[in-house]
């Protein structure tokens, strides 16, 4: 049993744990929140000594008992990892209401830890990260404080600072070298964290997506950089449209599955100029990869980690729970008719029977007239041209044939409208076409690398060529040309305002430092992203290669043992000046210097003399030049041990302790000599 | 599992060979993870799987950084043990049944060693927290001593799980003592037996009569009660001089082993021990025969002391000498 009134250790934990959760305001639900608030009210009442009595084990076994029924009952809609986390919370909230013995402090301790590492699933940005190390050395501080409670906070504080501090590069060196290993199972991944593009779009899902400001991913470029209008990042390839919504074709992903069994890749043979790169993804919770035009993977390590299907989509094998680095080439200039004709064209000619009169028919007649597809679709793309369509965040809602309404009626709309709608005519006309989301744009920080935000996403179509294969065609750069060269915000006034607050501060801001901060700010987080977030198994291979050279099994032998060499220096220079005292006394080193310097005159002292004995010893035995010197010494010795000295008399002393233990030496080497 | 315990024993009295004092030191401190140092890692443990799953460094990290504090822990728990010097305190005897406080001593040099350190005797239950950073000394630890005869001090074991909680340094440290425990004194009457004819000469009651008849004045003898000194003549600067009292030349005798009729041998000693202490209460002057030992007629403490000693160690199948 542990008291917890004035107890620090308690207080500290409770105060961490309210942080942590605090920070877990998403995944945990607010009930559970409450709880932990009431729990810490009820341990800082303790602590204060407001309140006398923890409540009793039969209330919180109640209490327990309730919140269990209803949390099992939230489970099925939270799934696994949101169940975790939320049961850990509440598990540790009613611990914390109970915590009577040493044992539920540990256990408090040890699950306060684990949820400090939930919370990088959730957040790993510089300043969460940093607050989560702010978290963990408080967390040790509670445990500084429960074993040397009278030691005071200030000086557990300095033990802590000096330990996290001791322990940090030796964690970076581990970090460094210990082998970085796949994932060993599949997660769980939380459907309501899926951020990014979603499998299925219905017109004005996308405008939602446009008013964030996240970042989506960063590439770096290595040699040429596409140009803003071939800045077309495919993501996802939508192929079954039921008159409202796009999806992912269910029959394509059959297919894929099929493909996948007998790991048969779709490898498109590629040529012409390219373009090459290197993308950190953000986590989306999803496999969606991003890519210009055809990508293929650049590296085997990529090579492992992506598959490429028949519809020119790449995807992860595993979902983008952390930031996720590949490296691609495009090919900007290459055919998309590589895949199996039979296939696309049946998939993709697949249309609604009933809905959308007023278009059906309008293209029955457009199509009578232009029986060639290309001129054809030039018709369509100079009708977006020629009608006052209107590019808009904010397009009204159209219910019921929303293809009619908006082709004929509110024309106005976003890119997936626009998409959306030049897809279906084209099915109508029985020409292949299908809808593809991703992102138009990126913004290239100088020459080092390009940010493409959330309200970059796009949608375009493509449509079937008999002779080039699928091409790309985009309504949206028709009606509102300024979106694809300069980007959303040019495109649309009202966007800027829509765009979360750091976006207000860009580009128009007229106060330059505002802007120079930013973009200080986002280079340091490419840079986090980049070597913290992305250090990654090829990363570490590399930059171990470029310490030792080529990987050899020796070499490699070789460089885990100066590791290991290199933490036991460390430790040693931490450790071996405590393990040999304190602080060194020199006057006394001195001292002991000077009796065996006496010693070479063959005069020792006996253990049983004092040294002022001693040096009076001396004196009857030795010349003045040499016991004058040693009776000097004999004195700073004394008062060195028996009189308290200030600092500054002591390194008086020791000056003088010097002077003199030197001229002792140079009087017996004398004497030697004779 | 007997076995084990002896071997263990042995092992024991040869890496920490008894002692008056103890400066610890890598040959008698034992160290490894406590039961929270293994939840500590239990959780860096989690934190490597759910951060390789998730491919998220930043939870990998926090595991590595964890584990290098857990590994620091482990020099720093030593460095903090090992300046530690323990000595036993001064505890001359105690009585069997009772529960004798066994002072230790700590010698924390300049403070240089911190946090709670737990004492208690090897194997058993009891166990004393204090605070290096703030306690008195010396530390008494309680002993049940069960048996009379010369007490064998169980060794005693010292932990602490500075600075974290996460590494528990201990050691099991055998001190050199000559603690005696004398038998259980049992309320009996006093018997005195003359030793010429083996006759009765005085059957004394507990309460001893004719106890301030004062008699004679004498040179204080150590072990004198102090209410016995005569300290008008001490303040007249005579030297120290006790008052003698009439009755105490009137009881001379022998306690006898072999007179006692309680049964068992203990309990013989038990009523002995009793009227040892209560006839140098009285300040009679008495010996002592146990059979194989004799301890002739004296009185004062020093003889107290010498009689109990003889009771404490009687053995009635060894040859004893005459004290």
């Amino acid at each position: 049993m542990i008291s917890s009134s004035k107890n620090h250790a308690h207080i500290i934990l409770t105060l961490v744990f309210l942080c942590i959760s605090l920070s877990l305001l998403a995944p945990v639900m607010g009930w559970i929140l409450i709880l932990v608030v009431c729990a810490v009210v009820m341990r800082s009442a303790l602590y204060l000594d407001l309140h006398k009595h923890a409540p009793s084990v039969r209330t919180l076994n109640l209490l327990a008992l309730l919140s269990a029924i209803v949390l099992a009952y939230f489970s099925l809609q939270l799934g696994v990892l949101l169940g975790m986390i939320n049961l850990l919370v509440l598990a540790c909230s009613l611990k914390l209401m109970q915590l009577r013995s040493i044992k539920d402090y540990y256990q408090l301790i040890t699950c306060c830890g684990f949820l400090i590492g939930c919370g990088f699933i959730f957040q790993n940005s510089i300043g969460f990260s940093l607050f989560y190390l702010v978290l963990t050395l408080l967390l040790l501080l509670s445990l500084a404080c429960h074993i040397s409670p009278s030691l005071g906070i200030n000086k557990n504080l300095k033990r802590i600072a000096v330990m996290g501090v001791q322990a940090l590069p030796i964690a970076v060196l581990l970090f460094i070298v210990l082998p970085k290993i796949g994932p060993l199972w599949q997660m769980p991944t939380s459907k309501s964290h899926q951020t990014g593009l979603a499998e299925k779009v219905t017109p004005g899902d996308i405008a939602q997506l446009s008013q964030s400001a996240d970042l989506a991913f960063r590439v770096t470029f290595s040699g040429n950089i596409p140009l803003p209008q071939e800045r077309y990042w495919r993501a996802i390839v939508m192929e079954e449209f039921d008159g409202k919504t796009w999806r992912v074709s269910p029959e394509r992903k059959a297919i894929q599955r099929q493909y996948k069994q007998y790991n048969k890749e779709f490898k498109p043979v590629l040529s012409g100029r390219y373009f090459s790169y290197q993308i950190i993804t953000e986590p989306t919770h999803q496999n969606w990869l991003y890519s210009i035009d055809i990508g293929v993977p650049d590296s085997p390590q990529s090579a492992n980690q992506i598959w490429q299907s028949h519809e020119y989509q790449l995807t992860s094998n595993t979902a983008l729970v952390s930031n996720f680095q590949y490296s691609l080439r495009s090919f900007p200039d290459a055919l998309l008719n590589q895949a199996l004709y039979s296939v696309d064209h049946r998939i993709n000619t697949q249309r609604p029977d009933s809905g959308n009169p007023e278009t059906q028919r309008w293209v029955k007649n457009l199509r009578r007239q232009f029986p060639n597809d290309q001129e054809f679709i030039n018709q369509v793309l100079a009708f977006f041209a020629e009608q006052p369509f209107e590019y808009t965040l904010q397009p009204p809602l159209m219910q019921s044939n929303p293809v009619d309404t908006f082709l004929f009626e509110q024309q106005q709309g976003f890119c997936s409208h626009y998409a959306s709608a030049m897809a279906y005519i084209l099915r109508l006309a029985d020409i292949p076409a299908r809808l593809v989301t991703g992102y138009q744009g990126g913004e290239m920080r100088e020459q080092d690398y390009m940010s493409v935000y959330q309200y970059d996403a796009h949608a375009w179509i493509e449509a079937w060529h008999s002779d080039k294969g699928w091409q790309r065609y985009d309504p949206t750069a028709i009606v509102a040309p300024n979106r694809v060269t300069f980007g959303l915000k040019t495109a649309i006034e009202e966007a800027a305002e829509l765009i979360d607050s750091p976006f207000s501060l860009d580009g128009f801001s007229s106060i330059a430092w505002l802007t120079d901060v930013r973009l200080f700010l986002q280079d340091i987080d490419f840079v986090w992203t980049k070597w913290i977030l992305g250090f990654d198994k090829s990363a570490q291979k590399d930059l171990i290669k470029s310490l030792i050279g080529e990987l050899t099994p020796k070499k490699l032998a070789l460089f885990g043992l100066s590791v290991i060499g290199l933490i036991g220096l460390l430790l040693a220079f931490f450790f071996v000046p405590s393990l040999r005292g304190r602080k060194r006394d020199y006057i006394s080193q001195y001292y002991q210097k000077s009796e065996k310097l006496l010693a070479k005159l063959h005069i020792y002292r006996p253990k049983s003399q004092g040294p002022l004995d001693f040096a009076n010893s001396v004196e009857r035995k030795l010349p003045n030049s040499l016991h004058q010197p040693f009776n000097q010494v004999t004195q700073i010795y004394m008062q060195h041990q028996y009189t308290k000295t200030t600092q500054q008399q002591a390194s008086h002393n020791k000056a003088l302790m010097k002077i003199q233990w030197l001229r002792l030496k140079k009087a017996v080497s004398r004497q030697l000599k004779h | 599992m007997f076995g084990w315990q002896a071997v263990a024993e042995r092992w024991l009295n040869k890496r920490i060979p008894e002692a008056h004092k103890y400066k610890l030191n890598y040959r008698s401190i034992f160290i490894f993870p406590s039961r929270f140092g293994g939840l500590f890692l239990l959780l860096c443990l989690g934190l490597f799987i759910l951060g390789s799953n998730y491919q998220n460094n930043l939870m990998i990290f926090l595991c590595y950084f964890l584990l290098s504090l857990f590994l620091l822990n482990l020099f720093i728990a030593y460095l903090n043990f090992a300046k530690l010097e323990v000595q036993l305190g001064k505890v001359k005897h105690g009585f069997a049944g009772e529960k004798l406080q066994i002072p230790i001593w700590i010698h924390n040099n300049k403070r240089v060693s911190n946090g709670l350190l737990k004492l208690n005797f090897w194997k058993l239950k009891h166990s004393v927290n204090i605070d290096l950073d703030d306690s008195t000394y010396p530390v008494y630890l309680p002993l049940d001593c069960e048996a009379r005869g010369k007490l064998k001090l169980p060794r005693v074991t010292l932990t602490s799980t500075y600075p974290l909680g996460l590494i528990s340094c201990w050691t099991h440290l055998a001190f050199v003592s000559d603690i005696l425990i004398y038998p259980k004194p049992l309320a009996s009457k006093v018997r005195l037996i003359s030793k010429d004819d083996l006759a009765e000469v005085n059957e004394a009651d507990s309460t001893a009569k004719g106890h301030d008849d004062f008699d004679s004045l004498a040179p204080y003898k150590q072990g004198e009660p102090l209410y016995h000194v005569a300290w008008k003549q001490v303040a007249k600067g005579q030297g120290m001089i006790s008052k003698q009292f009439s009755n105490q030349s009137g009881a001379t005798g022998w306690l006898m082993l072999a007179s006692l009729r309680a049964a068992d041998i203990e309990q013989k000693l038990s009523e002995l021990c009793f009227q040892v202490i209560e006839l140098t209460r009285n300040n009679s002057t008495f010996g002592l025969d146990l059979g194989n030992l004799k301890i002739e007629p004296s009185s004062g403490t020093e003889h107290q002391n010498a009689c109990l000693k003889a009771l404490a160690l009687h053995s009635p199948y060894l040859k004893g000498v005459n004290a």
